[in-house]
């Protein structure tokens, strides 16, 4: 069988073992989100005002917590085989169109942010491993700490601070100028305007690890027999370096990637409400604070299937990597 | 000589028919919509956030000027008859929807009718005495009453009874319709767009029925989750108004400094904010009125006002606002001081027979907190050291929204509740439900959990809801606070002021009682 096909064959052996598993999370957080008190129809009563039990008994019937536990996870796995994500009571409108609404802005964070992690985590790793315990080197390894040490929300405020209040060079907060209501390129360069200090208060955290990462690997790669070898081959340092090791190295740093691509979804929570981004992060945790299940289930549902996903591509990536690494 | 008069009367003419310079038309207003509203229906809920938005997009039969009077909007009048059955109101002539149809009074008997008495959560006490409402024109609607409601001329803003389409509504399950998430109404804004989680976008009615106004080319509501990033972009000028404490209280410390910014107290007359204590009075320790007068004697109100909330409150006296004064329904009381007799409190408490044991204390209860912000946790943690000192331990529980509603209002699980009530324009509206036995009812929030049952009391209040005489309903509630201070199911801390702050480029926004739920028709941006 050619490489190919085996790839192929691969990922569809992935794919399919990706259905349980993702049933299985599903399940399992739906049980979960039980374990919370209070119920959408006590958040909407408290919400209204007030209201009489004999409404709230009614909005339990449409929205169907009043039946049994299992009954209720039965429809919502029967929906979800069929695509249908749910409606949400609270917002009165379909799951999907939520969710559907609030991906673009999250993707635009999450590649944005993953591009600058992990592009300038391995630049700056490479930098500081080429120059080991130099300046540079030392120069880098505290400013990793630093930034890993600092809190997001805190570094995401004093961005606020010093760029907005007091020199004016970007916006405090949300995803465009709600006053302009630009079009087309401009509205473009608007959203890049407002996606800056996000992306890099997002990205410093994780900058931090990739540098670390990708600093310590090299430093082993470098140490290894082949690297010996290429030398008493006579090829050059920058050959060396830049062909040989850079590869190796990189593998780790895109494990690490991986995982945490998965886990941006729920850490961007915190930048989304620092900068008003209309994120999935921002709406999963509104709604479990309004005991929106469906929205909940919705949310964990795409993440639980991205978390997959990404995982099959890293994975694929390792084989074009490293052909030592066999798939299939 | 003519040529002269002529001259000045042109003159007088061309400066009667142009606008007044200082009022600029245009511009788009920038607010915060805190938390994010659920929907638009403000004929379904009453939510805060709602409240924001809606009053600009559907407008009320009157409104209220600052000195809470009714003063017109879609009933430019109306006439209450002497014995109090029958209130004629006279409706704007030229009224028309967003969709170009025209307002009529039939409009008018299907939103009180069909809409907020069978759906809004105050509509069924509100129009409870409104048994049918005739319309022998287009342009004027007679309520009929069963019995007096002198409180029902109050609750007719855009906010609390906004006007909704008949054309839109009638025949559709009105908790389902579409007209939630895209409002139809006759006010100076039009719904244009809702971007989740973004901004909500209104646009100037060009057919507004108020000529000349409204002044806004738009109006914007921003969502911003994190309280700091909006005293940034307050500061910054990316946002114009903030109210209902969208800006913590203590950034408001800082920005009342900052000349372009401004602060305000006013447009809450009608809300009534009152911070208090619930007691759930079945239960030991506080089943005892000695016990709780005795919290109420020891509770530092102006400390809590000058360090929590950084001065903005007024202790309270009496189980009603004092705000309720201009209705002469207000009279000070004892047992609310505004400092802390400790030893009083110490008396009253040996009197109900609480001893204190080897380590001084005499009764453990577990204090729940309105889980709205960290104000409250502040002021639980003060609460903990004052009655701490006379004995009484407390620990505090600070949970979410929707697991604090169900513990307090459903379970019933709870000693003491930390609260916040709007007691609205008029006390049958806000105040009745905190104590009146047939409040009572579980799982319903924000009613009477302290099960509280007074016979006496329960006359007094139905009394005073259906007596039109303003002396008589003045006795009233004189008497009905003289009974609430001696029993105290609920302790009131003291009345709330909530903050309004804007850019001073932003004017005539508080210009009725109903301040940020107004129509904001005559609010301009000056350049």
């Amino acid at each position: 069988m050619t490489l190919a096909a085996r790839r192929v064959r691969y990922v569809l052996k992935r794919l399919l073992q990706a259905v349980p598993v993702v049933l299985a999370i599903v399940v399992v957080n739906f049980f979960l989100l039980q374990l919370a008190e209070g119920d959408a129809v006590d958040v909407l009563a408290g919400e209204a005002g007030s209201a009489t039990p004999e409404y709230m008994a009614q909005l339990r019937e449409k929205f169907g917590l009043d039946q049994p536990l299992v009954v209720q996870l039965a429809v919502y796995v029967k929906n979800m085989l069929m695509l249908d994500l749910g409606y949400s009571f609270r917002h009165d409108m379909p799951v999907a169109q939520l969710v559907l609404d609030r991906l673009v802005p999250t993707l635009l964070l999450m590649v944005c942010t993953i591009l600058v992690a992990v592009g300038l985590g391995i630049v700056l790793g490479l930098l500081a491993a080429s120059g080991l315990n130099t300046w540079r080197d030392n120069l880098i390894s505290v400013f990793a700490l630093v930034s890993y040490a600092t809190p997001l929300f805190w570094v995401g405020l004093m961005m606020i601070v010093v760029f907005s209040l007091n020199l004016g060079w970007f916006p405090t907060s949300g995803m465009e100028n709600v006053a302009m209501f630009h079009e087309g390129w401009d509205r473009v360069k608007d959203i890049a305007h407002h996606l800056v200090m996000p992306v890099i208060t997002l990205s410093l955290f994780y900058l931090a690890l990739y540098t670390r990462l990708m600093r310590a690997s090299m430093l082993e790669q470098a140490g290894m027999d082949y690297v010996t070898t290429a030398r008493a081959k006579g090829l050059t340092e920058r050959r060396i370096v830049f062909v040989h090791i850079l590869r190796n190295a990189l593998l780790p740093v895109l494990t690490m990637a991986g995982v945490q691509i998965g886990a941006l979804i729920g850490g961007s929570v915190i930048v989304e409400s620092v900068f008003a981004w209309p994120g999935l992060g921002m709406l999963a945790f509104e709604a479990l604070f309004a005991r929106d299940l469906n929205l909940l289930l919705g949310i964990f549902l795409l993440s639980a299937l991205l978390v997959v996903a990404i995982n099959l591509v890293i994975d694929l990536l390792y084989s074009f990597l490293d052909p030592r690494i066999e798939v299939g | 000589m003519l040529a002269r008069i002529v001259t000045a009367a042109t003159f007088l003419l061309s400066l009667a028919s142009t606008p007044l310079l200082a009022q600029q038309a245009g511009g788009t207003l920038v607010l915060i919509a805190q938390p994010e509203p659920p929907t638009l229906a403000s004929y379904l809920s009453t939510s805060g956030p709602i409240g924001l938005v809606a009053p600009k997009i559907y407008n009320g039969l009157l409104d209220y000027d600052l000195d809470l009077n009714p003063i017109g909007e879609l009933a430019r009048d109306h006439q209450i008859s002497d014995d109090g059955l029958t209130v004629t109101f006279q409706l704007e002539e030229g009224v028309l929807w967003h969709d170009g149809e025209p307002f009529t009074s039939e409009d008018v008997r299907f939103t009180i009718m069909e809409v907020l008495k069978q759906f809004h959560p105050r509509g069924p006490s509100s129009f409870r005495e409104v048994s049918s409402i005739d319309t022998p024109d287009p342009l004027t609607a007679v309520f009929n009453l069963e019995r007096p409601a002198p409180y029902m001329i109050r609750a007719l803003s855009a906010y609390e009874s906004p006007m909704v389409p008949k054309h839109l509504l009638e025949g559709k399950d009105i908790r389902e319709a579409d007209l939630a998430s895209n409002p139809v109404g006759t006010g100076p804004f039009r719904f244009v767009e809702w971007k989740k989680g973004q901004y909500i976008r209104l646009d100037r009615n060009e057919d507004y029925w108020k000529e000349g106004y409204p002044l806004l080319d738009r109006i914007v509501a921003r969502v911003i989750p994190d309280a700091s990033t909006r005293t940034a972009a307050m500061e910054n000028g990316e946002v114009h108004y903030g109210a209902f404490g969208a800006i913590p209280n203590v950034d408001v410390v800082r920005l009342r400094e900052d000349e372009s910014i401004g602060v305000t107290t006013d447009g809450y007359a009608m809300i009534n904010p009152m911070a208090l204590l619930e007691f759930d009075t079945t239960r030991p320790p506080f089943d005892s009125e000695a016990v709780r007068q005795a919290v109420s004697l020891v509770v530092d109100r102006q400390f809590l006002i000058d360090n929590i909330w950084f001065g903005y409150g007024k202790p309270a006296t009496s189980a009603l606002s004092s705000n309720y004064e201009p209705l002469g329904l207000y009279v000070a009381t004892d047992n609310y001081p505004a400092t802390p007799n400790v030893e009083a409190a110490v008396a009253l408490l040996d009197e109900a027979g609480l001893a204190a044991d080897a380590d001084g204390v005499r009764a453990s209860a577990v204090l729940d907190l309105i889980p709205y912000g960290e104000e409250w946790r502040r002021a639980g943690e003060y609460m903990k050291q004052a009655l701490g000192d006379v004995g009484i331990e407390l620990e505090l529980r600070y949970e979410d929204v929707p697991t604090w509603l169900k513990r307090v209002y459903t379970d019933y699980d709870f000693a003491i509740n930390m609260n916040y009530f709007y007691q609205l324009p008029d006390p049958v509206i806000g105040v009745h439900r905190h104590y009146s036995s047939d409040q009572i009812r579980q799982g319903t929030p924000f009613v009477n959990a302290s099960r509280y049952s007074n016979p006496e009391l329960d006359e007094l209040l139905v009394a005073g809801s259906i007596t039109e005489d303003e002396q008589e309903r003045a006795g009233i509630y004189e008497r009905v606070q003289g009974i609430l201070a001696e029993d105290l199911p609920v302790v009131n801390l003291f009345e709330m002021q909530f903050l309004t702050v804007y850019n001073e480029k932003l004017k005539d926004h508080t210009v009725t009682a109903t301040g940020p739920y107004s129509s904001f028709d005559r609010a301009y941006l000056e350049e």
